[in-house]
């Protein structure tokens, strides 16, 4: 894997971590008393972490699945050489 | 390479949503303008800049990720790396010596052919000439056979 995707990867977590903050943060910062209706702030920050968790995370899930995929399909590249070379 | 793709577009939409937090105090009105920022607007702005860089920074690996990757299958060229390279090479001794090898082996299976060849019409004309001159010497004999000696 290239030294870029590494980082990249490490972007998206840092992309997840900023989705839960966003969901947390209306009852940590206390803008959204518990019990009460849920003013417009606390929808926008829930509706928006929540996608950003949900993206980060298909990401993650994508990019491992494909990473996977090419080292396979390498892998097996490398074993039919090696065999023909035999 | 559809990885690439997967994360660049994953860190595209994650910069989209820095910009949505960025505005949405003001879209959504739950921040009045010229008014003191609340503590939502703090909230979302200052998520919103950090993500949005952060993101930003992650397209831009992810997608240098991708053309390096395409580089390498040889989809895309390097721009400046290959031409300056090729005439040096071409020029060295070593390239000179593996030029001859290769002309030596292309031009063997040829030479062996013809040689064969060669031989193979030697061979025949050999036979031919030998065939000849057996035909000359057998009427001689029978000549001899029926004449009488005196």
């Amino acid at each position: 894997m290239a030294p870029q995707a590494r980082i990249g990867l490490i972007v998206t977590v840092i992309g997840f971590f900023a989705g839960v903050w966003l969901f947390l943060a209306p009852f940590i910062v206390e803008y959204q008393k518990v019990g009460q209706d849920w003013i417009d702030a606390t929808k926008n920050d829930l509706w928006t972490g929540g996608a950003l968790i949900a993206i980060s995370v298909l990401t993650l899930i994508l990019f491992g699945a494909f990473a996977l995929r090419d080292a396979a399909s390498a892998a097996e590249q490398r074993r039919t050489s090696e065999e023909a070379e035999n | 390479m559809t990885k690439y793709v997967i994360g660049a577009t994953g860190a595209l939409l994650g910069a989209l949503a820095g910009v949505w937090l960025m505005l949405a105090p003001f879209a959504l009105a739950y921040q009045g303008s010229g008014a003191d920022w609340a503590d939502p607007t703090y909230v979302d702005f200052w998520t919103g800049l950090p993500l949005l860089v952060v993101s930003l920074v992650g397209s831009i690996l992810y997608i240098s990720g991708l053309v390096e990757e395409l580089r390498r299958r040889g989809i895309v060229r390097r721009p400046y790396a290959a031409p300056a390279e090729q005439p040096q090479a071409q020029g060295s001794p070593q390239a000179n010596a593996s030029n001859q090898d290769n002309m030596e082996q292309v031009l063997l299976p040829l030479v062996t052919a013809m040689l064969k060849d060669m031989q193979e019409r030697d061979r025949e004309r050999d036979g031919a000439r030998q065939q000849s001159t057996d035909d000359v010497q057998q009427p001689q004999h029978t000549g001899e056979e029926g004449s009488v000696r005196r």
